[in-house]
């Protein structure tokens, strides 16, 4: 198997952008990447485009529109977790020696799509989402129970946010750039109880896009490769196997996975991006990913370690929170950003001596289990 | 009178109200599935049999919707409700506005109307804190 690099990345700004149709921010980040690859576009051999809501072949129409074509060209859905999956698919075909060089591209334009303003549900029929089920519900029924159970106060948990959209305000990519208040978040309206919009990702249009190449030919191309060290991509598991609501099952084996494969553990990460949809996320994830154990997530936060200039920094982009989550390119936007951080490239947001950056997302309900999949990757230089 | 139709076929049993969730039970291993499937989830079995599941649980997690959803208006509640069993039912919960809602009460299963469609009254199954309290 061989290592592999990514020498590219690129993003649209995220926001909302009812002018642009979906190819057209696929193909404004596909662009953005393979410039600051140094490749010539026809250069590609095969592409992964994931997307949940833009329709038909869209990775193709992403492509076409900056001259690639008759390449090996997959569409990726996966939820919220697709972006990743798109990532880790082009790993694999430059590990297993498939191809030299390949893009990742996540796209996704919720203001034209026909979920614009509403929350997002399971597929059509779904037991849970007929019965009323929908994304926040989902994380808000775990947060009442985390809130209930561990004694953790929704002024606790409105400070990821308040830390996230203060990251968010460095980040020239990120859909909101302003500073929150806790007494903001708490008291903006209810979604799904204890959840208020302040607590919750917004809806987002963007994308983002990865090239990647073997590491012994990174240096053909850039002096600053940075690698893939795992790649870990896993399926829900049964909920009758999920013992507890607030804890993720499914990152926790993931995690453990990607550390095993990287040869690091939590330690070694000098900065994350993992998946707060929702506040309470993040501090629940910072236990699985193993930054802490369970019962000081809060501390962690409150002493500021996740935060800029702590030990681990988290969300260092404004996470989903702030920078948004343009679903199906949520995770190859988290990619580009620990690619920046570990090349130096971070501006305001950077994280001093980063070598180490780990990537968490996970996404898609469905009846009967956990959640839909899960990926984390671990990137190093 | 409105036809009452299911809102689902094959996961309970109800007469003008009253009635069970009809789970399986794995002859194998002792899994309990909810809904009823051709083999057993957890080891793949073939041999189950159909169970009437416990009408009483304890309130696992509930949340107050302030969005609408396909068939339902703002706000309402839902929650997991834990079987003895072990298993966990997603479903809408009833009376919480009369009722203060808490983790580990105790709930008890009901049969009702979950929403008009046309001449029919879908009927489906939703859960109500039981008289007789319960805490965690």
């Amino acid at each position: 198997m061989r290592e592999v690099a990514i020498i590219g990345v690129g993003s649209t700004v995220m926001g909302k952008f009812p002018e642009m149709l979906p190819y057209e921010l696929g193909a404004k980040a596909a662009r953005a990447a393979i410039q600051d690859a140094g490749i010539p576009p026809k250069d590609l051999q095969f592409a992964y485009c994931a997307n949940l809501y833009g329709g038909m072949v869209i990775g193709q129409a992403v492509l076409g529109e900056i001259g690639i074509t008759d390449i090996e060209l997959t569409n990726i859905e996966n939820a919220c977790t697709g972006g990743a999956t798109a990532i880790r698919k082009a790993w694999w075909d430059i590990a297993s020696g498939l191809y030299d060089i390949g893009i990742a591209v996540g796209v996704e334009s919720i203001t034209t799509s026909y979920m614009a303003g509403k929350l997002i549900t399971p597929a059509k029929g779904d037991i849970t989402g007929v019965l009323g089920m929908n994304m926040v519900a989902r994380f808000a029924l775990s947060q009442r129970r985390y809130m209930d159970m561990f004694d953790v106060s929704l002024e606790q948990i409105a400070k990821v946010s308040v830390k996230n959209h203060h990251n968010g305000c460095m980040n020239p990519y990120s859909q909101y750039k302003k500073e929150l208040t806790i007494e903001e978040i708490i008291n903006s309206r209810p979604i799904c109880e204890p959840i208020t919009l302040l607590q919750c990702c917004p809806s987002t249009d963007g994308a983002a896009a990865a090239v990647l190449v073997p590491l012994d030919l990174a240096a053909k191309y850039t002096s600053q490769p940075v690698t893939i060290a795992a790649s870990v991509l896993k399926s829900g598991d049964y909920s009758f196997h999920w013992e507890d609501m607030t804890f993720s099952d499914m990152t926790f084996k993931c995690a453990n996975s990607a550390y095993e494969m990287a040869g690091l553990g939590p330690e070694d990460v000098d900065v994350c991006e993992l998946h707060d949809a929702f506040a309470v996320n993040e501090l629940q994830h910072y236990v699985e990913l193993g930054f802490c154990r369970r019962g000081e997530e809060v501390g962690l936060l409150e002493d500021g370690a996740t935060a800029l200039g702590g030990k681990i920094p988290v969300n260092t982009s404004g996470g989903l929170l702030s920078k948004g989550h343009p679903v199906s390119a949520s995770g190859v936007a988290q990619i580009a950003e620990l690619v920046w951080q570990l090349r130096g490239q971070a501006g305001d947001r950077q994280v001093a001596n980063a070598r180490v950056g780990l990537a968490h997302v996970i996404g898609g309900e469905v009846t009967g289990l956990e959640s839909g999949a899960v990926a984390v990757h671990v990137l190093k230089t | 009178m409105k036809n009452r139709v299911p809102f689902r076929e094959g996961l309970f049993e109800e007469t003008s109200g009253k009635g069970s969730l009809i789970g399986a039970r794995c002859r194998q291993c002792g899994q309990i599935i909810f809904p009823r499937r051709e083999a057993c989830l957890n080891c793949l079995g073939q041999d189950l049999e159909p169970v009437r599941l416990s009408r009483n649980g304890k309130l696992y997690a509930y949340t107050i919707v302030h969005m609408p959803s396909e068939h339902f208006e703002p706000p309402y509640a839902i929650g997991w409700i834990e079987l003895p069993e072990g298993i966990r039912i997603f479903s809408q919960i009833r009376d919480w506005q009369e009722r203060h809602l808490k983790i580990g009460m105790d709930m008890k299963l009901c049969f009702e109307k979950l929403w008009d469609e046309e001449d029919k009254e879908i009927i489906g199954y939703v859960f109500r804190p039981s008289m007789n309290g319960g805490g965690i």
